[in-house]
C-alpha cells in the first residue's frame, strides 16, 4: 500500500478547524510528489498549527514559538537534498517570528511557508494576532482589537519573497494545488493560508470566506510570473502582485500571486564558493578516517596563520 | 638560567594598526627563536580610543603577563597618561616627543573619569598635566624616557608625502624591538610575515624598520643589548577565537552559525575565510570520488541569535556537526533553544566567549560571571554539558572534543571561554593528530516505528537522523516515538532517562578531560581555578617554587554535570584553598559549595574586565597567606 502520511494519533483540532484542509492537502500534495516519506522535513512553530507535523507520518519537527522558519532554515542548509515545508501561525511568523520571516524573504532558500492564518492566537483562548484587523471584536476579545492588522502578501513581497501565493483551507483540491506549485518553485515560498477558527474567530468564519474568495487563475489574462530577470519585468510583476495584495474585504483573491524563478536560491548562492555543497552536501560530509582521525587539517588550512622559521 | 623576560605594551588608538604591530612583534620574535604570548585590550569603539597589546617574550613557554613592562610604546597621547602606573625602575618610555606639550584636557579620546585619575595623581605629586609631566611621573619612579620625533622618522625614511601616522605602528614597532636588541632582519622578516603579498605595504615598512633601527643604534641606550639567537621551529600563531574555529574545522564542523557580537564573531568571520578547502582524505581517494577531496563549512550570518541556535539545533539533526558561536547577551536570547536541544536530546555546540556584563556591560572586557548562567540557561530540568578551556592548545583540543561528547551523550554542549583568551595571541605547533579522536554517536538504525526517545538504561537511545529515519521531535514532553504525551508515568520515565545522563557522562568522560591537578601533589597552597587564568596561576607557581613554597591548581573544565567527587578528592587534601576568578561573587567556589559542600574561605578576585597579571596574583597569595586577607580584589590594568 502506498505511503497515505498519516499517523495513527487522534487529531485534536476543534471540529471545523481550517487546519483539517491544511494538513489534508499537505498529505495529499506529499502522496503526489511520490517521493519516500525520509525525504522530507516537516516543520512547525507553537501553537494549533504546530501539531501538524504528528499528524503527517514522515520527519517532523515541532520548534519553538515564532522559530519555525530558522529551525527549517537550519536543516536545508545542512541537508539541501531534503523538501523542507515549514507550518507556522500568524502569530507565530508575523508577530514573535516576524524578524525570521523578513530574514527569509532575503536568504531564498529553497522552501515552503505556510502560514495557517486565522486572526487569532487559538491555543491561549483567542487574542488577536497581526492579521486580525483594527476594531474587529470577535467572541474571544474582551474589547474591540486596538492594533492594527498587517497585510502578509505585501509584507512577503516587499523583502524579497519569490513565490507568494494564498489559498483558503476548504477549498482542499486548490490549496493542494498550490502547496505543489510552491513545494516545486526552487527558493522561499510563501502562502498567505486563510483558515477560519470556528472557536474563537466568530468574525472572518468559513462562510465570510466563502462569499469573497475568488480565483485568480479563472482569468486567463493573469500572470503572475516573472520572466526574464531585467529590472523592468521583475517590477512589472511585483507592482501587479502588490495591487493585489491590497484586495481584501469584499473580493479575496487566491493563488499564485508573484513568482519569480530567476532569483538564484540559498543553496546556489552557498555552491558559488563551496563547489561541491550540492553534490557533498554537510551532512553527507566525511569527517573521520578510518582510524577514527580527522581529515581536515591545519596545515592544508590554516597556512596563512603559518610563522615560517 | 632564563634570561630573556620581557614585558612590553604598544599603546596607540583603536584603527591605528595595533593589531598589525602585536603580529609584527609576535612573529618577529617567533622567527628569532623565542616563545611569545600577548593579549589585545580594546575599547567598544570603531576608531579613535586607546587600545593596548600587552605582550611578553621568554626563551622558555610563555603563558601570562605581568606588570611593570620593561618597556612601554606610546603611539597615542594618551598611552603616557593612562599608563603611568605601568612602568618601573629601568622601564623604557618611548614615546613621540612632537606631543609632549599636549595638555591631558586636549586629550579627546580619554573618557572623564579616566582623565580625573590622572589628573589627581598628578597634581598631587605636583607634576604639570601634559605628556611632559606624565613622563616626568614616570621617570622619578625610576623609568627611563626614551623620546622620539616620529614625524622625523617617518619623513625622513619615505619622503614627505606619506602619512606619518600611518606608519606609527610599524616604526613603534621597529623601534621597540631595536630597543630589546632583536637583530633587524627578524622584524624585517616578521613585517614580510604580516604584509604578505601586499608589496608596496612591505617595501615602505622596511625602511621604517631601517630608520627605526637605525635611530636606535645612534641614540644609545642601556637596555640594548643584541638578543642571542636561538634555534626556531615553525610556529602557528593563533588566537583564542581562531583555536577554536580551527578545532572545530578539525572535528567535523559543517555548519557554523552566528549573528555579530564582540568577542565571539571573530571566531566566525575566521571560519568564513577558510571555508572551502581540501582534506586528508583525498589523497586515497580516486578519480570518481574527487568530489570528496574537498569539504567545506557552511558558515550562516544569522539574523539574531535566536535564529542562530535554532539553524545549528535543526542543522544537528541530520548528523551534521554544528555549532554556533556568541556572548553574553546572545547567549541571554538562546536560552529556551537550549532547553528545546536539550529536551530532544539534540548535539549542539554553543561556544559562549564571556565578556563583562550585565547587560551590554563591557562589550569588550574580560569576564568569567557566566558560569552559573550558562549551567541554568533554559527553563525547566535538562542535562546539557559545560565545558571550559583557559588556553590556545586547549581549545583546539576541546573544540573536537565537545563536538565527541555532544554526539556520544546527546546533549547540547556549551563551551564556555572568556575574553582573553579569545583575543591573546599564542605561539603553537601543528596538531598531533594521533592524540585526536572523532568519537560519533550509537549507530543509527532504520526501523518501522523508529524510537529515537527509546528508554535506555544509560539515558542515551539510538540516534536518528532527518533525511534517514521517520522521527518527530518536540518542545513538548513525548513518547519514545517523539509524539507529544502528557502521559504522568511517560512523563516520569522520560525525565528519569534524560537525567541519568548525568551519571553516563561524570563516568563515560575521561578524569583528567573533567578536573586536572596542576602542580605539586602535596602543596602548602592550593588554587582553585578555570579557564584563561591558569596561565597566570601556573606561572606565578614558578615564583613561589623559587621562594620554598609549594602549590598546586585544581583545575576545573567540565563544570556541568559537575565532577563533585572528583573535586571533593583534590580539594579534601587541600591545606588552604584560595579561589582565583573573574568575577565578583567567586561563582566556581559556589558550584564546589553546591556540589561538595565545601566551603572556601580564601579568594582573589578580578572584575575590572582587564586580563589577570602575574604580580596581582601574586600579591593576591601573598595577602592571603601572610596577612590572612580572605578577600582580594585585583585591579590591575588601563
Amino acid at each position: 500500500m502506498a505511503h497515505n502520511f498519516r499517523t495513527d494519533l487522534w487529531v485534536d483540532w476543534c471540529p471545523g478547524c481550517g487546519d483539517f484542509g491544511i494538513l489534508a492537502a499537505l498529505q495529499q500534495t506529499m502522496i503526489e510528489l511520490n517521493k519516500k516519506p525520509e525525504d522530507f522535513a516537516i516543520f512547525s512553530g507553537i501553537g494549533c498549527s504546530a501539531k501538524t507535523p504528528h499528524y503527517i507520518n514522515a520527519p517532523g519537527m515541532h520548534t519553538l514559538h515564532g522559530r519555525v522558519i530558522p529551525f527549517a532554515t537550519g536543516i536545508k542548509l545542512a541537508n539541501p537534498n531534503l523538501t523542507v515545508i515549514a507550518d507556522g501561525g500568524d502569530g507565530d511568523l508575523l508577530s514573535i517570528g516576524a524578524g525570521h520571516f523578513v530574514a527569509a524573504g532575503r536568504r531564498n532558500v529553497d522552501m515552503t511557508i505556510i502560514i495557517h492564518n486565522n486572526g487569532v492566537y487559538g491555543l491561549t483562548k483567542g487574542q488577536a494576532s497581526p492579521t486580525m484587523p483594527r476594531g474587529e471584536k470577535t467572541k474571544g476579545l474582551q474589547r474591540p482589537n486596538i492594533m492594527d492588522s498587517l497585510n502578509p502578501v505585501a509584507l512577503a513581497l516587499s523583502v524579497g519573497y519569490t513565490f507568494v501565493a494564498r489559498a483558503f483551507s476548504f477549498d482542499v483540491k486548490n490549496t493542494k494545488d498550490i502547496i505543489m506549485k510552491a513545494v516545486k518553485h526552487r527558493g522561499t515560498s510563501i502562502i498567505d493560508l486563510l483558515q477560519p477558527c470556528p472557536t474563537y474567530n466568530d468574525v472572518n468564519t468559513k462562510e465570510w470566506y466563502e462569499k469573497r474568495v475568488y480565483y485568480l487563475d479563472k482569468d486567463p489574462s493573469w500572470d503572475p510570473v516573472v520572466k526574464e530577470a531585467t529590472s523592468e519585468a521583475v517590477e512589472q510583476k511585483f507592482i501587479q502582485a502588490i495591487q493585489k495584495s491590497l484586495e481584501w474585504g469584499d473580493r479575496i483573491p487566491l493563488g499564485v500571486i508573484y513568482q519569480n524563478d530567476l532569483v538564484p536560491s540559498f543553496d546556489a548562492r552557498i555552491a558559488e564558493h563551496i563547489k561541491n555543497y550540492l553534490e557533498v552536501p554537510p551532512s553527507e560530509s566525511p569527517i573521520v578516517n578510518a582510524e577514527g582521525q580527522p581529515i581536515a587539517r591545519m596545515e592544508k588550512i590554516f597556512i596563512d596563520r603559518l610563522i615560517r622559521r | 638560567m632564563p634570561m630573556v623576560d620581557i614585558d612590553l605594551i604598544i599603546g596607540g588608538p583603536q584603527g591605528g594598526g595595533i593589531d598589525s604591530a602585536a603580529q609584527i612583534v609576535i612573529r618577529a620574535f617567533s622567527i628569532g627563536g623565542y616563545e611569545a604570548y600577548g593579549i589585545r585590550e580594546y575599547y567598544s569603539n570603531i576608531k579613535g580610543r586607546h587600545s593596548y597589546f600587552h605582550v611578553r617574550v621568554k626563551e622558555t613557554a610563555v603563558r601570562s603577563l605581568r606588570y611593570p613592562v620593561d618597556l612601554l610604546v606610546c603611539l597615542d597621547s594618551e598611552s603616557p597618561f593612562v599608563h603611568m602606573e605601568d612602568v618601573t625602575v629601568k622601564s623604557t618610555i618611548l614615546y613621540d616627543e612632537d606631543l609632549v606639550n599636549t595638555k591631558l584636557e586636549q586629550v579627546l579620546t580619554m573618557e572623564p573619569e579616566t582623565k580625573k585619575h590622572v589628573m589627581d595623581k598628578l597634581r598631587a605629586g605636583g607634576y604639570e598635566t601634559t605628556i611632559a609631566g606624565a613622563v616626568k611621573y614616570m621617570k622619578d619612579k625610576g623609568a627611563v624616557p626614551y623620546p622620539v620625533s616620529f614625524r622625523n622618522l617617518v619623513v625622513a625614511a619615505l619622503g614627505p608625502n606619506k602619512p606619518p601616522a600611518r606608519y606609527a605602528n610599524t616604526l613603534g614597532a621597529s623601534l621597540a624591538m631595536a630597543l630589546v636588541g632583536l637583530p633587524a632582519e627578524f622584524t624585517m622578516r616578521g613585517i614580510e610575515s604580516v604584509f604578505g603579498k601586499k608589496k608596496e605595504v612591505v617595501e615602505d615598512n622596511e625602511m621604517i624598520v631601517k630608520a627605526g633601527y637605525e635611530f636606535v643604534k645612534t641614540h644609545n641606550h642601556t637596555m640594548v643589548k643584541e638578543l642571542p639567537l636561538r634555534p626556531a621551529k615553525d610556529r602557528y600563531i593563533l588566537t583564542g577565537n581562531e583555536a577554536i574555529g580551527i578545532g572545530k574545522v578539525i572535528g567535523g564542523l559543517k555548519l557554523q552559525t552566528y549573528y555579530p557580537i564582540t568577542p565571539a564573531a571573530d571566531e566566525s568571520f575566521f571560519l568564513e575565510g577558510h571555508d572551502y578547502f581540501e582534506t586528508s582524505a583525498g589523497e586515497e581517494m580516486d578519480k570518481e570520488n574527487d568530489v570528496l577531496k574537498h569539504t567545506g563549512v557552511v558558515v550562516v550570518q544569522a539574523e539574531d541569535e535566536i535564529a542562530a541556535i535554532a539553524m545549528a539545533i535543526s542543522g544537528a539533526m541530520t548528523g551534521t556537526r554544528t555549532s554556533t558561536g556568541t556572548s553574553g547577551p546572545g547567549f541571554s536570547l538562546m536560552a529556551e533553544a537550549l532547553g528545546y536541544a536539550g529536551n530532544n536530546e539534540i548535539p549542539v555546540v554553543v561556544t559562549l566567549y564571556q565578556r563583562g556584563g550585565p547587560s551590554t556591560g563591557l562589550p569588550t572586557r574580560n569576564s568569567q560571571a557566566d558560569l552559573m548562567f550558562a549551567i541554568n540557561a533554559g527553563h525547566g530540568e535538562f542535562i546539557k554539558i559545560v565545558y571550559s578551556s583557559g588556553d590556545v592548545p586547549e581549545a583546539i583540543e576541546d573544540a573536537v572534543r565537545v563536538f565527541n561528547y555532544a554526539e556520544k551523550f546527546q546533549v547540547p554542549v556549551v563551551h564556555i571561554l572568556d575574553k582573553n583568551l579569545a583575543n591573546s595571541f599564542f605561539l603553537v605547533d601543528e596538531i598531533d593528530y594521533s592524540k585526536i579522536k572523532i568519537e560519533r554517536w550509537k549507530v543509527p538504525q532504520n526501523t518501522e516505528n523508529f524510537e529515537r526517545f527509546k528508554f535506555t538504561d544509560d539515558g542515551i537511545s539510538p540516534m536518528g537522523f532527518f533525511g534517514k529515519n521517520i522521527m518527530w521531535i518536540t518542545g513538548d514532553e513525548h513518547s519514545e516515538l517523539g509524539h507529544i504525551t502528557e502521559d504522568p508515568e511517560t512523563r516520569d520515565a522520560m525525565m528519569t532517562k534524560r537525567m541519568k545522563k548525568a551519571q553516563t557522562i561524570l563516568r563515560e568522560i575521561p578524569e583528567k578531560e573533567q578536573v586536572e591537578l596542576i602542580g605539586e601533589p602535596n602543596a602548602d597552597i592550593t588554587l582553585l581555578s578555570w579557564g584563561s587564568n591558569k596561565g597566570v596561576i601556573t606561572s606565578v607557581f614558578e615564583q613561589l617554587k623559587a621562594e620554598g613554597v609549594k602549590a598546586n591548581l585544581v583545575y576545573v573544565k567540565l563544570m556541568s554535570p559537575f565532577p563533585s567527587d572528583l573535586v571533593s578528592k583534590y580539594l579534601s587534601k587541600a591545606k588552604l584553598i584560595i579561589d582565583l576568578e573573574s568575577n565578583y561573587t567567586a561563582q566556581l567556589a559556589t558550584l564546589v559549595k553546591q556540589n561538595c559542600g565545601i566551603d572556601i574561605e580564601n579568594f582573589i578576585l578580578k572584575y575590572n574586565g582587564r586580563h589577570t597579571t602575574d604580580d596581582e596574583v601574586y600579591e593576591g597569595i601573598k595577602r592571603i597567606i601572610e596577612k590572612r586577607d580572605s578577600r582580594v580584589v585585583m585591579v590591575r590594568g588601563a
